[in-house]
């Protein structure tokens, strides 16, 4: 069966694991635990007309505590790119990720999902930040790892990318 | 492995693999139970397991090792931490040693549970820690719009108010109704200064500001600004007969600079005045007392009253919310921001009762020495800070007022016209740079909040057009009277700033450019009274100063607008457009709020709040009380705008006093 490695990338606590937990669990929890090193599951993927096994790579989010080591993306066929509707200040960090992901390991396929959107009237963000990140030509998707929304569609149209380029 | 070396390894936590080719490794030692668990393998010492296949981690970490062991026959090579999940969904933190020895290459594997879990908890509490700094100033930062909301809200009725009154004095008036004018006025100071209390307080801005300036060198005059506040005072202890005077033995000549802003000096002395006054009893008298201790001045108020309640310590009584039990203050506000200020200009601020009866407060502050320099404008008003950056002459003056409230306009011109200059009013920035295409002017006012073009964007493009015309004085209108408000206005390149309510005198200050503040205190000249404003409309009158002309004309502009705008709240209504409905049920609350219509006015609030908040179920319900409330109101005046159509007749609806019922209910 064909494997993919795919990196999970984004500020801390905007919840990389949630997702991942979400997706290959189908479970999810309100406390927030952050992670430490990696954390790494597998899931089998059912895309259009095959399947592929996909070893998720949950990096710790970066902050100035823990720098996100760039040598775990090496080999990594692609990424989540994670940020936190809910925090402004996430999305920049997540521009700065991408852009950081580019220069270590040159381009790779990702998707953007906007977090948390079961708090959507909470959300803290310019208006404009769809149109900012279509600017950027980013492929952008709304997820609650809570509700469930949006996270396993984000996982597939990234594998879909990834076995389209490949 | 010798078994003593085996079981040292084992007590240590590790597990060692030897690499024997084609990507197989052969277990040194018993697996211990954690590894068993994750990758459900024989744990027998000598099994071979296959860990790139059990491990994506441990498979990239190898290849990885290779490579940097490859040049060193002796070296070793440690990963991060990891974490596997068990089949039974344990997670399991890992790290890996990679090493070769003698030829050979080595995998030692360990679970540093106790480590990663002690490494884990400081992250987590450094992390959740940081998420609630960032809640915290997200909270701090609502709050501050909101309170920026509420202010310009409570400052556009009152901005009314102010300047009715200054028309008001330049009427000839009998002694009695100049004294209740002036009380009547203080009134009005003491709302804006407690607007500037809540502002002080609560917004954070201006308690970096604070701090900002607890290092700078500003002075302030402590002996002026007793005097000032004296003078401002005068009126409202006399209207108690209470005396008010500063201690003789002030010697004017010595040094009374303080370190501190002299604004905000005075609003310290004003409140200590206004909560001695609160409880000092007629016939007695208040002082104010001044003297040096070392390297402080001293300020003293002494009252005659009954000294400080018993229900609270010192402490207490400059606490945030703090009021008597008996007496009360108003808010707890005043007396806060007092401690808040005087600290944070290094310092102290007490009470204590008196022996002979009556409270003492006090408050010391830093001397300042004759050489530093005082802020922009001594101690000029905080609205003529920055006048000396203009020159204007003395005569009348050509002058451009931008503000999108109508009835602003109309009052503001009133005033500048009787004073000898020539207005010329816009309702937006885009049609004051067609004004100023067609004639110059001395002076430009802009309100900072307009439709269209804001009166920022309106001041970049007049700044540009500087290069071929020279330096326009542009002054701002602002509702957020704040300092760093006016900081921020100043640094976008206003001449001046006056913060909405604004007094005409300060204006007028302003615009002739005249420091002296002396001349702000001057009361106006006793005259001799005028006839009383006819009965069934003294109250609209009084709102206008008693010129019926202008009543007749506010009167014409509001049924012109009002119109308008109600079609612009439905549509915005049913557009779903909270924006829009916000701003024009905004637009519509001031006039009706001059008109004393209070129900209508409460509507516009309702209707603004549930535009901001995106909430439509209500406004329609909303508009069509409006809407009813507006109808009795046109219709009352219709008649004095010389307009057909007569005051409705019938009860009101709600049973409360509202503009001209008594005309209204008379006929």
């Amino acid at each position: 069966m064909l494997q993919k490695k795919i990196c999970m990338l984004g500020a801390f606590a905007v919840g990389k694991t949630s997702l991942v937990r979400r997706f290959v669990e189908s479970i999810y929890s309100d406390v927030y635990q952050t992670t430490v090193g990696v954390k790494i599951d597998k899931k089998i993927a059912q895309t259009d007309d095959r399947e592929v096994a996909l070893v998720l790579w949950d990096l710790y989010g970066e902050d100035d505590f823990q720098k996100t080591r760039w040598s775990y993306l090496k080999g990594a066929s692609g990424y989540l790119l994670v940020a936190d509707g809910t925090r402004r200040a996430t999305l920049d960090k997540a521009i700065s990720l991408a852009q950081r992901a580019r220069e270590e390991v040159g381009p790779l396929p990702f998707i953007f999902v906007m977090n948390k959107c079961d708090l959507a009237p909470d959300w803290d963000l310019e208006p404009d930040w769809e149109a900012r990140l279509a600017a950027l030509n980013w492929t952008t998707l709304r997820s609650s790892a809570k509700s469930g929304e949006g996270v396993e569609e984000a996982f597939l149209q990234l594998t879909r990318k990834i076995l389209a380029g490949s | 492995m010798t078994n003593f070396l085996q079981e040292v390894l084992t007590r240590l936590g590790y597990v060692f693999l030897e690499y024997q080719g084609n990507a197989e490794f052969r277990l040194l030692s018993p697996a211990p139970r954690w590894l068993s668990e994750v990758w459900i393998i024989p744990g027998a010492e000598g099994s071979i397991i296959l860990v790139a296949e059990k491990s994506p981690f441990l498979a990239d970490f190898l290849d990885k090792a290779d490579v940097l062991l490859s040049s060193d026959d002796n070296a070793t090579c440690q990963s991060e931490p990891w974490v596997e999940r068990s089949p039974s969904g344990k997670e399991i933190p890992l790290q890996a040693l990679a090493l070769h020895v003698n030829g050979k290459r080595y995998l030692a594997l360990q679970s540093p549970e106790t480590q990663f879990k002690e490494r884990a908890q400081l992250l987590q509490t450094a992390r959740e820690s940081l998420l609630e700094h960032e809640k915290l100033l997200r909270e701090i930062q609502k709050k501050e719009i909101l309170l920026h909301c509420i202010i310009h809200d409570l400052s556009q009725p009152l901005s009314v108010m102010s300047v009715t009154l200054d028309c008001l004095a330049e009427e000839p008036v009998s002694k009695k109704a100049r004294r209740l004018l002036d009380l009547g006025k203080h009134a009005s100071d003491q709302q804006m200064s407690m607007i500037r209390d809540i502002l002080q307080v609560f917004s954070s801005d201006l308690k970096a500001s604070i701090d900002a300036e607890k290092g700078a060198d500003f002075t302030a005059n402590l002996l002026q600004a007793a005097r000032k506040v004296i003078d401002a005072f005068t009126p409202v202890f006399l209207a108690k007969t209470v005396s008010l005077r500063v201690d003789a033995r002030a010697d004017p000549s010595a040094n009374w600079l303080v370190r501190g802003e002299s604004t905000r000096l005075e609003r310290i002395f004003s409140n200590l005045l206004e909560n001695a006054l609160r409880y000092a009893p007629s016939g007695t008298g208040v002082t104010i007392g001044l003297s040096r201790e070392g390297e402080f001045l001293k300020a003293v108020v002494d009252d005659e009253g009954p000294g400080l309640p018993a229900d609270l310590s010192p402490s207490q009584i400059f606490s945030l919310f703090s009021k008597g039990k008996e007496t009360g203050g108003k808010a707890g506000l005043g007396l806060y921001f007092c401690q808040l200020t005087v600290e944070r200009w290094g310092g102290a601020i007490g009470c204590e009762s008196r022996a002979g009866g009556g409270s003492r407060f006090w408050f010391r502050l830093p001397v300042a020495s004759q050489g530093e320099k005082t802020p922009a404008g001594g101690d000029a008003p905080r609205e003529a800070a920055t006048h000396d950056t203009m020159s204007i002459g003395k005569g009348p003056m050509r002058i451009l007022l931008a503000d999108d409230q109508e009835e602003i306009r109309i009052l503001t011109t009133h005033q500048l016209e009787r004073r000898g200059h020539h207005v010329v009013t816009v309702a937006n920035g885009q049609k004051a740079l067609e004004a100023l295409q067609r004639e110059a002017f001395d002076v430009i006012l802009l309100d900072e909040q307009m439709p269209v073009m804001t009166g920022l964007e309106t001041l970049k493009a007049i700044r540009k057009q500087e290069k071929k015309h020279g330096h326009a004085v542009v002054i701002a209108l602002t509702g957020y009277n704040t300092d760093p408000d006016r900081e921020r206005l100043l640094k976008a390149g206003f001449d001046g700033v006056i913060g909405k309510p604004f007094r005409m005198k300060a204006l007028e200050l302003m615009l002739r450019g005249a420091a002296d503040t002396t001349q702000a205190n001057l009361s106006a000249p006793e005259e001799e009274a005028a006839a009383p404003a006819p009965g069934s409309v003294a109250d609209l009158l009084e709102r206008v100063g008693g010129d019926e002309r202008l009543l007749r004309k506010m009167a014409r502009t509001f049924l012109r607008d009002t119109p308008k705008r109600l079609a612009e709240i439905q549509k915005a209504i049913r557009a779903k457009r909270g924006e829009k409905l916000a701003f024009f049920a905004h637009a519509l609350k001031g006039p009706v709020g001059i008109f004393g219509a209070e129900e209508a006015h409460q509507h516009c609030q309702d209707l603004q709040e549930h535009g901001r908040k995106l909430e439509f179920s209500e406004a329609l319900r909303i508009y069509d009380a409006l809407k009813e409330e507006i109808a009795e109101l046109e219709s009352n005046l219709r008649g004095y705008a010389g307009q057909k159509g007569s005051p409705r007749s019938g009860a009101t609806r709600s049973g409360k006093r509202r503009v001209l019922t008594s005309k209204r209910k008379s006929r």
